[in-house]
């Protein structure tokens, strides 16, 4: 099966459509209903095995000249390791209204963090993902610093720093253990701790 | 002792020299390393420039144990409470260096993650420009931060504090007076009230008892 083969059985199952801009003509535009199906597809029952996720890139076409349609995109691309020549890249188009697209993480575990940090730089949710939490911004950062609208200059300022021990603790209890005590400063109060980015 | 402490004289500037010496030749740095300023600390540390010929030889790794407060490196909005919060918890008298470009200012990071030079977060002492700063440079940091080392007056800072200290336990004592009165005040009132309510029950009784 060759890349065009995949192209025209992408077409016919998935609804398909191959982008023009493309330079190298690798990429098709999905549907997010059929994300899932396609990328499973792509993996498992197409001739070239597409085992490895390169990246999962947003897209925010906000400024961008010429440009109809929806106003965000997720770009996912995959390689192949036993046959590392052919590449394929998906793209699927998200409207501001509805922000949602279905993960894939069962299929492909690094696809967590990338995720997590498309979700964090354009506010893209990936639904049934399994924790969904800002990757690079601090919890407290509000807004979407990669989004064409966020002013690129706006700081704000952090109350505390970052606050891992829920996930530790859950990681612990998974292995076996058991919180038996905490100490009082590790206690940190939800309210104040949210209050913290202040205001320009 | 406050008023002695103000004027100098043989004993206490003696003292203030002495005092200053022993510091300003044994600044402990503590290295706050984020970047490529701390590769250029830890060549200026060792063998070639050895920082140990002016008495900076112990790098702490430990805020409770170092006079300096070495920032080396980018600083981000992520990072800057932890840097807060090291410099909180350094020992007084404690100095700063803002070693680079990225420290100093932010560097060319104009952006939404880095803060624009840690002086917005902390007092800063010394700062040295270069992206990473040569040895050289570093060294010049130091020396200029010994001549500001040798300039304090440790007896006057001393009656300085003592001086806070105490005009706060001066605050406090009136502070306490003031609320003893006010307690002292109410319980008064209550208990004239409380009188006055028994009074009134006696008389109310003693109608009673007359009809």
């Amino acid at each position: 099966m060759t890349v065009e083969e995949i192209f025209a059985v992408l077409e016919e199952r998935y609804g398909a459509t191959r982008e023009k801009q493309d330079k190298w003509g690798v990429t098709a535009v999905v549907s997010a209903s059929y994300l899932h199906n396609a990328v499973q597809f792509l993996k498992e029952e197409s001739g070239i095995k597409f085992n490895m996720l390169v990246d999962i890139a947003g897209v925010d076409y906000l400024t961008y000249p010429n440009h109809e349609g929806p106003r965000f995109a997720v770009a996912y691309a995959f390689k192949s390791v036993t046959k590392p020549v052919n590449r394929i890249r998906l793209k699927v188009l998200v409207s501001e209204e509805n922000l949602n697209v279905p993960t894939i993480t069962d299929l492909y575990a690094n696809a967590n963090w990338y995720e997590r940090e498309v979700y964090d730089q354009f506010g893209i949710v990936f639904k049934g993902h399994p924790d969904l939490r800002r990757l690079l911004n601090h919890v407290e950062f509000v807004g979407h610093p990669l989004r064409k609208d966020y002013p690129a200059q706006k700081r704000q300022w952090l109350s505390t720093n970052d606050y891992l021990l829920p996930q530790l603790e859950q990681r612990l209890e998974e292995l076996g253990y058991k919180v038996v005590q905490r100490s009082k400063e590790v206690e940190t109060n939800d309210n104040e701790f949210l209050e913290g980015s202040i205001k320009e | 002792m406050g008023n002695e402490a103000e004027k100098p004289n043989i004993i206490t500037s003696s003292l203030d020299f002495l005092v200053n010496w022993g510091r300003s030749n044994s600044l402990w740095p503590f290295p706050y390393g984020t970047a490529c300023c701390a590769i250029e600390f830890m060549s200026t540390e060792v063998g070639r420039y050895d920082l140990s010929r002016i008495g900076s030889e112990y790098v702490r790794f430990t805020p409770r144990q170092s006079d300096v407060l070495l920032v080396a490196g980018t600083i981000t909005y992520k990072q800057a409470p932890i840097l807060k919060r090291i410099y909180e918890q350094m020992a007084e008298p404690r100095w700063v260096i803002a070693m680079g470009a990225c420290a100093s200012s932010g560097g060319f990071y104009d952006c939404y993650c880095t803060v624009p030079g840690i002086d917005h977060i902390i007092p800063v002492d010394v700062y040295i420009g270069g992206c990473p700063p040569r040895p050289e440079a570093f060294f010049d940091a130091m020396f200029d931060l010994q001549k500001k080392v040798k300039d304090e007056s440790f007896m006057k800072q001393r009656a300085e504090s003592v001086k806070e200290q105490l005009e706060m336990i001066k605050v406090k004592t009136a502070e306490a007076k003031c609320e003893a009165k006010t307690a002292i005040h109410e319980k008064v009132v209550d208990f004239k009230d409380f009188m006055k309510e028994k009074e009134q029950n006696l008389v109310k009784k003693a109608q009673f008892w007359k009809e």
